[in-house]
């Protein structure tokens, strides 16, 4: 029996287990509730939210062989250049419950406006035409949760599903502004093109200017951490400041996107306990310990062999982690294993990350390959001041074992500076070490990895950004 | 014999009378109270529910034990507060078990009913009146001072 599998019923059991034995509901305090549900008898019928994100990044990675730039050292969403300001989140929205006396119904509803990888154009037909933040607005959740059953509370619609921490919180909270590699690549979903498309190669600067190109191949918005089903869940109070949360979801597996783009379902599974230290809602303080577990099909053509034959490759992610949350102390950890469908990179959107494509033998293709990583992150609330210091690092080991097999490490040092509970700027400075780590294969006389891949990975270096984030 | 058995009958009267009747007027009409209040939430604005329960708490630490009677009529939308789910249910037990007293608008709880067709749970904290303008009126007429937050 697969590790995943296994952990899956160990999942299943646990939550089997919980909802029988546990009687009666708490508030806890988790994203679970606080998303899914509204303070009971005490919600607006409509409550207008949402949040502003405006950046400036700068990557200090120098020129490739020839004086090309691979994607790592540009800034995303748009891949074609080094430094830039951006409106990377405009969320607006509203939730509440409709009908105010009955709370046994509420609603949530968000659009996207900011420049990322959400907002990828719809029209989009193929590699490097996938104009990025050329939509002007996107819905990103659209729910409505029945709070009909004691201990099955039933939510429907688009929304974030459950899983890793970095992907579940509110992103108005996060502490860092880019996520780690590891959920970036295992968990940011970039969904398959309808038909093989051939990796982008990296470019010049005069290549960017002349050719207005960006070096995303992927023509579907991200997932956003995000998909449309059905979702079962609830949290119980266990006494002593102590709550169990449970979600068990099935989806579309199709992200943001409304229609089930494969016409398969994804399974989601996720379990959290948490003690409550103080505080509620948001800026509560606690110690949650998370599992969780999605298991799923992908349908790819990932053959260069200019027939469409897209076939089904698996997509199994599973989780662990902890969080810790007293100020002036935070400290977090997660580790994530990847089962298919590994991310290898924007510009390579039939999953080859080194090794040619080729026709019929997929064995260092992303699609069946295997990642793990994890990232162990702390703060520093300096008492009595507005300033917090945080430092992150994180690690991602893709396609492990095969010929590319390929790590990519990362340290975050950070500040932020609390103006009130709403409204913050991050600083964060990364120092990135990416490396191609596999055998490789020889091809034209160069090694793929040794070779053509750290060529371009080598220089990965330092990136810096300062971003402003406003909540109301 | 007969005078004193009437005397003797006449005192046993009082003093029943004194007993009995003494703490329902204190319950009710806080008789002995130095300051008197009654706070009003008939919003559906979430956030009126906190600063209510806010206001009652600042009253009972700005005066003396015994010193300040509080009572907070909820009724239309407001009535919400005292649903016996309210996310505020423990904060309004702690302030009832501190004397502040809770009514409930019985013709909102009516109206309630029938949008619903079930008649919501109240908080066993709170007491249902006939109405809760009635209440508030009676109250200020007994030298009760108004707040509407």
């Amino acid at each position: 029996m697969g590790d995943n599998k296994l952990f899956k019923r160990a999942l299943v059991s646990a939550i089997c287990t919980l909802s029988f034995a546990v009687a009666g509901t708490a508030n806890a305090v988790d994203w679970l509730m606080l998303q899914g549900t509204e303070p009971e008898a005490a919600s607006a019928p409509v409550k207008v939210w949402g949040f502003i994100q405006t950046d400036y990044q700068r990557d200090f990675s120098p020129a490739g062989p020839a004086g090309v730039y691979a994607t790592p050292k540009l800034l995303g969403p748009n891949l074609n250049s080094q430094s830039g300001f951006n409106i990377s989140k405009v969320r607006f929205g509203a939730r509440g419950t409709g009908f105010p006396i009955d709370d046994h119904i509420n609603y949530f509803l968000l659009i996207e406006l900011g420049n990322n990888g959400i907002t990828a154009s719809s029209s989009s037909t193929g590699a490097g035409t996938a104009v990025l933040g050329s939509t002007v607005a996107r819905l990103t959740d659209a729910s409505i949760t029945m709070n009909y059953i004691p201990g099955a509370r039933i939510r429907t619609g688009l929304f974030k599903y459950p899983g890793a921490e970095e992907g579940l919180q509110g992103f108005m909270l996060a502490d860092y502004i880019d996520f780690s590699e590891a959920t970036n690549a295992m968990l940011l979903e970039r969904f398959p093109n309808a038909q093989y498309t051939t990796n982008m190669t990296p470019s010049t600067p005069a290549q960017f200017q002349t050719t207005g190109g960006t070096l995303n191949g992927f023509n579907a918005p991200v997932g956003a951490f995000r998909d449309t089903g059905i979702q079962v869940f609830d949290s119980f109070d266990m006494g002593k400041d102590w709550a169990l949360s449970y979600a068990a979801m099935v989806g579309q597996g199709s992200g943001i996107q409304f229609n089930n783009v494969d016409g398969k379902y994804d399974t989601y599974l996720y379990l959290s306990t948490e003690k409550n230290l103080g505080g509620a809602g948001l800026y509560a303080n606690g110690l949650k310990f998370f599992a969780w577990n999605q298991s799923g099909l992908r349908m790819a053509d990932v053959t260069n062999d200019s027939i469409a034959d897209p076939k089904f490759y698996k997509r199994d992610r599973s989780g662990l982690g902890v969080k810790y949350m007293a100020k002036p102390y935070r400290v977090a950890a997660e580790y994530i294993t990847a089962n298919g469908m590994i991310f290898e990179g924007p510009d390579k959107p039939s999953f080859y990350f080194a090794v040619p494509p080729n026709a019929a033998n997929l064995v260092n293709n992303g699609a069946t390959a295997k990642a793990n990583g994890w990232y162990l992150d702390g703060g520093w609330y300096i008492p009595n001041t507005k300033w917090e210091l945080d430092v992150r690092y994180d690690t991602l080991d893709a396609n492990t074992g095969l010929a590319d097999e390929h790590k990519f490490n990362k340290w975050t040092l950070g500040t932020q500076f609390h103006f009130n509970p709403m409204t913050k700027v991050i600083v964060n400075y990364e120092m990135r070490d990416f490396k191609c780590t596999g055998a490789g294969v020889v091809a034209a006389g160069v090694n793929t990895c040794s070779g053509t891949a750290n060529g371009n990975l080598s220089g990965v270096g330092n990136k810096l950004g300062v971003q402003l984030t406003a909540a109301f | 014999m007969l005078n004193n058995f009437r005397s003797f009958f006449l005192v046993m009267i009082s003093l029943f009378i004194v007993t009995v009747a003494t703490p329902a007027l204190s319950a009710d009409d806080a008789i002995f109270a130095d300051y008197k209040y009654v706070l009003q939430i008939s919003d559906m604005d979430p956030f009126k529910q906190e600063l209510i329960l806010n206001n009652a708490s600042n009253l009972l630490e700005a005066y003396p034990p015994g010193a300040v009677e509080v009572e907070i009529v909820a009724y239309g939308p407001g009535l919400r507060l005292l649903f016996a789910e309210n996310v505020n249910a423990q904060r309004i037990d702690s302030l009832f078990q501190s004397g502040v007293k809770f009514s409930a608008c019985g013709v909102t709880l009516k109206g309630m009913t029938k949008q619903l067709g079930y008649e919501p749970k109240i908080n066993p904290d709170a007491k249902v009146v006939s109405g809760g303008i009635v209440r508030i009126g009676d109250l200020v007429r007994k030298g009760y001072v108004y707040i509407r937050p």
